[in-house]
């Protein structure tokens, strides 16, 4: 049986102001071996970050079940660990409070806690700023305190939501392949949520495609790229070709999207 | 590394600048003096009556007067008395309120209402029933620095507890933060600048509540003195006691202020 097991998803939510109900994800059946790296796309709005936190045990379901390790996920725990889209960092701790925080609500204890921080702080490669604040801080480093606070308390499944959503390219690249390098390291089974369409092909062991109205699995795509991987992957034909498939997937979407506008 | 270095020359600007007098440091020193100047010629110049404004050197002479032999640290310890008194059970009653309101919805619905209109009344107006109730002793300056100070204590701790970032929230039950863990590691350490935000109001409203309070009702205490020398017509005394209370108030007001930028500038733990 895989690790995680999502059967026959659905999620619904108010709409504002009336009592409408409407589903943000629908009809998801998805499963995850262990150590398989997963990347989610699709258009804005299509529900990604909802699965996700619907995997984080931090929304309520609707329909169906989510099995972790065969066990059914009701809230969150100790095996799964979020990196969230904005990277919601304590303002008045330090990098080091921050990297502790996680490690604080999990009770690990005094001596252990801090050794484990500063460890998870030089493998994102900030030792030399664990007492900086947060404002202090680039976007780009505030994502790999993000990243080392969710690592830190060694979960089995790491969420992401996107979390190099708001840098430059340029960085973004770098990020990615740091991340690569920290997950080839750990083989933590990983979830990540983003729009960037060579990201989700770069990083994937395999590719969720998602559409909307509501929320649905389009397709998912076996990524067979060798690894380690590194940039010069960029360029050869099988992510060429990997990329020319998911940007038709995408563009349907969003030409689906014109209509809707047109029509309103 | 390049950002680095960039950012604590940045630092440094900035504590090396606060070291130096700024320019609107020196503005102010010099409005000030040309301020005592004007005053101190204008009644030989025949511009005002003396009597009424009194000069600079005058009210240092009465100054002199007051701290050598008026009985000074007397009235002063009064009048400090029912400062305390009053602001410690403002914080006292304060805080608990503001953090139960700030973290319960329905007491907030309940207790809102009836707390703003009691914050924007001016809280003076009660120093009469506080008299008739509590007599012309200690009790009813400290019953009004107490209203006075409670208030934006209150509602500021109640803002900062309740406006708190969801995303802070969120996060912190990823990690399978329990309540009392939100409440000790989030919203208290996000909820502090706001508190000190309103300490700081209030210290104003109960410098206010004792001198007020004792300009009406009293027999000792700065206010009272004020008020002696007003119908004396000592205004040199008067404006060395006036000048002690916004010294006082001055003081304390950027003491709080001092700590609050610290917390805000989020570098203290
Ligand atoms: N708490 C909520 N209450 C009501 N509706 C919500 C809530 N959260 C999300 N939605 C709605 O659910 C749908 C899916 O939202 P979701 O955030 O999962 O999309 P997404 O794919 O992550 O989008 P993006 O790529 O822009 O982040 C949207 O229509 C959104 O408006
Ligand atoms: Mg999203």
């Amino acid at each position: 049986m895989a690790q995680i097991e999502i059967r026959d998803l659905g999620i619904d939510y108010r709409k504002p102001k009336s009592n409408e109900v409407f589903s943000a994800v629908d009809n998801v059946e998805l499963s995850i071996e262990k150590g398989e790296f997963v990347t989610i796309v699709g258009s804005s709005g299509c529900g990604k970050s909802t699965l996700l936190m619907a995997v984080a045990g931090l929304v309520n379901l609707s329909r169906g079940s989510i099995k972790i390790d065969g066990k059914q996920v009701t809230g969150p725990g100790p095996d799964r660990a979020v990196v969230f889209q904005e990277a919601s960092l304590l303002p008045w701790r330090s990098v080091r409070g921050n990297v502790k925080f996680g490690l604080e609500m999990q009770r690990w204890n005094g001596g252990d806690l801090n050794e484990r921080a500063m460890q998870m702080i030089r493998l994102v490669g900030l030792s030399r700023f664990s007492d900086y604040h947060p404002h202090q801080l680039s976007g780009g480093m505030r994502q790999r305190v993000n990243i080392a606070r969710a690592l830190a308390v060694d979960p089995d499944v790491l969420l992401m939501d996107e979390p190099f959503g708001a840098l430059d390219a340029q960085t973004r690249e770098i990020m990615g392949t740091e991340l690569l390098r920290i997950w080839e390291r750990h083989k933590k089974t990983a979830l990540f949520v983003t729009h960037d369409i060579d990201e989700a092909i770069f990083l994937a062991d395999k590719i969720v495609v998602m559409g909307r109205n509501p929320g649905h699995i389009k397709e998912v795509i076996k990524v067979d790229l060798p690894r380690p991987r590194d940039e010069a992957i960029l360029d050869s034909d099988d992510f060429h070709s990997l990329r020319k498939r998911l940007r038709a997937h995408l563009a349907e979407d969003m030409s689906s999207m014109q209509l809707v506008k047109e029509v309103a | 590394m390049a950002d680095m270095t960039a950012e604590t020359t940045a630092t440094r600007q900035v504590s090396f600048s606060a070291l130096r007098p700024s320019r609107e440091a020196v503005v102010g020193t010099l409005a000030v003096l040309a301020f005592l100047v004007l005053w101190q010629i204008a009644p030989s110049m025949g511009w005002v009556n003396g009597r009424f404004t009194s000069r600079p050197t005058e009210v240092f002479f009465a100054a002199i007067d007051v701290f050598r032999k008026d009985d000074f640290l007397f009235h002063a310890r009064i009048s400090l008395t029912e400062f305390v008194a009053g602001f410690a059970l403002a914080i006292i009653v304060s805080i608990p309120l503001g953090v139960l309101l700030g973290t319960s919805k329905i007491a907030r619905y309940l207790i809102d209402p009836p707390l703003m209109a009691l914050y924007i009344a001016p809280t003076l107006v009660l120093l009469p029933i506080m008299v008739i109730w509590l007599g012309i002793d200690m009790a009813p300056k400290i019953a009004v620095v107490f209203l006075g100070a409670v208030f934006p204590i209150v509602l500021n701790t109640m803002a900062g507890m309740s406006e708190a970032d969801p995303r802070f929230l969120r996060m912190a039950r990823s990690f399978g933060a329990t309540k009392l863990d939100i409440f000790m590691r989030v919203l208290v350490p996000g909820s502090l600048p706001a508190l000190l935000t309103g300490i700081r109001l209030a210290v104003g409203r109960a410098v206010l509540g004792v001198i007020v309070g004792e300009l009406f009702v009293s027999q000792a205490g700065i206010g009272y003195q004020i008020n002696l020398y007003g119908s004396a017509m000592r205004i040199d005394r008067l404006l060395v006691y006036v000048l002690i209370v916004s010294a006082f108030g001055y003081t304390l007001t950027i003491l709080v202020r001092s700590v609050e930028n610290r917390i805000r500038d989020w570098r203290s733990k």
